[in-house]
């Protein structure tokens, strides 16, 4: 091996072990499986209940549905919040590593139109159509997703794309396909993303960690 | 023409190279992570840790938080001598080109 090779390959070790470095994953495989239960938990439950109304019962406002859903989105924030100080205990790191910091800098201003439609729903006397606010929050969420590509490992890419390519068919989906007199698309539409697409993302993850970061997963 | 003898020796090891490229990549590394990364014993570990600690490559700070705990950072020294150590990487790649 001649001089220029031995540079090029240790550059190359170099580069390969900042990357692994500085790779952060925003989405912990404990946070997507608690997250996952709890969306798949949720649209089932708006299913029986719908299920346990009258046949010609009228469609619910979509105030409600939104506010079960913002419930749900702080419970799983708050174990998402114990999963990071455990781990960063486990660790002797800051609750905020460098890392989440440089993810919530990247993800921050992909929540803002979501925030700031779902206060425009709620505000407006009018009811919530829950499936353009359904589609807002998937895309959104997609792009915040995405937001971390440059420092996230792969799965973490593909799931905002799956998000955000989702969002798409919730807004295009041909009306004649889902006939829905009892407006539960937009139920559906969360249970399918916000649920299965977390726990299929657990289960990649957990089928293919290798064991030294298993102490690893929820901050850096 | 630049070639491997201008290369700094210390850090041109390749346990040493690894642990200074860590070191470079975050502010502060626990030995736990580091060894986690770089799968090396304690022994190896601590030996190249200390030896980059004595050139003064690499500061050490001792804590108790929940346990004893040792973080390892580079120091400017540290810094300085593996950027140098970079340029003289993509010199001789350059040259090669050349």
């Amino acid at each position: 091996m001649n001089e220029r090779s031995r540079a090029e390959e240790d550059l190359r070790v170099i580069r390969n072990l900042m990357e692994r470095a500085t790779i952060y994953r925003a989405i912990s495989a404990p946070t997507a499986l608690v997250g996952g239960l709890l969306a798949v938990g949720t649209s089932v439950a708006f299913w029986l209940v719908d299920r346990s109304r009258a046949a010609d019962a009228m469609t619910p406002d979509g105030r409600w549905f939104a506010t079960i859903w913002l419930v749900v989105l702080a419970l799983v924030l708050a174990v998402n919040a114990l999963f990071v100080r455990q781990e960063a205990r486990r660790g002797g790191r800051p609750f905020l590593s460098s890392g989440a910091k440089l993810a919530l800098r990247a993800i921050a201003p992909c929540l803002l139109v979501p925030a700031a439609a779902t206060i425009w729903f709620f505000r407006n006397p009018d009811p919530i159509d829950a499936e353009v606010l359904v589609s807002i929050w998937i895309a959104f969420y997609g792009l915040a997703l995405l937001a971390t590509a440059l420092f996230a490992p792969r799965s973490l890419a593909v799931l905002g794309w799956a998000f955000l390519l989702s969002s798409l068919l919730v807004v295009f989906w041909p009306k004649p396909l889902g006939f829905d007199p009892r407006g539960m698309f937009p139920d559906f539409a969360m249970g399918a993303t916000f649920g299965l697409y977390h726990l299929l993302y657990a289960a990649c993850i957990w089928s293919r960690r290798r064991p030294k970061e298993r102490g690893n997963s929820a901050t850096e | 023409m630049p070639d491997f003898e201008k290369l700094d020796k210390a850090i041109h090891e390749k346990g040493r190279l690894a642990i200074m490229t860590l070191l470079a990549s975050r502010v502060r590394w626990s030995f736990q992570d580091l060894k986690a990364e770089l799968k090396m014993s304690d022994g190896n570990l601590v030996s190249h840790l200390r030896t980059l600690h004595k050139l003064g490559f690499v500061a050490v700070t001792k804590a108790v938080l929940d346990r004893p705990q040792t973080t390892y950072a580079l120091t400017s020294k540290g810094r300085s001598a593996f950027t140098k150590y970079l340029e003289v990487l993509e010199q001789i790649v350059r040259a090669g080109k050349a």
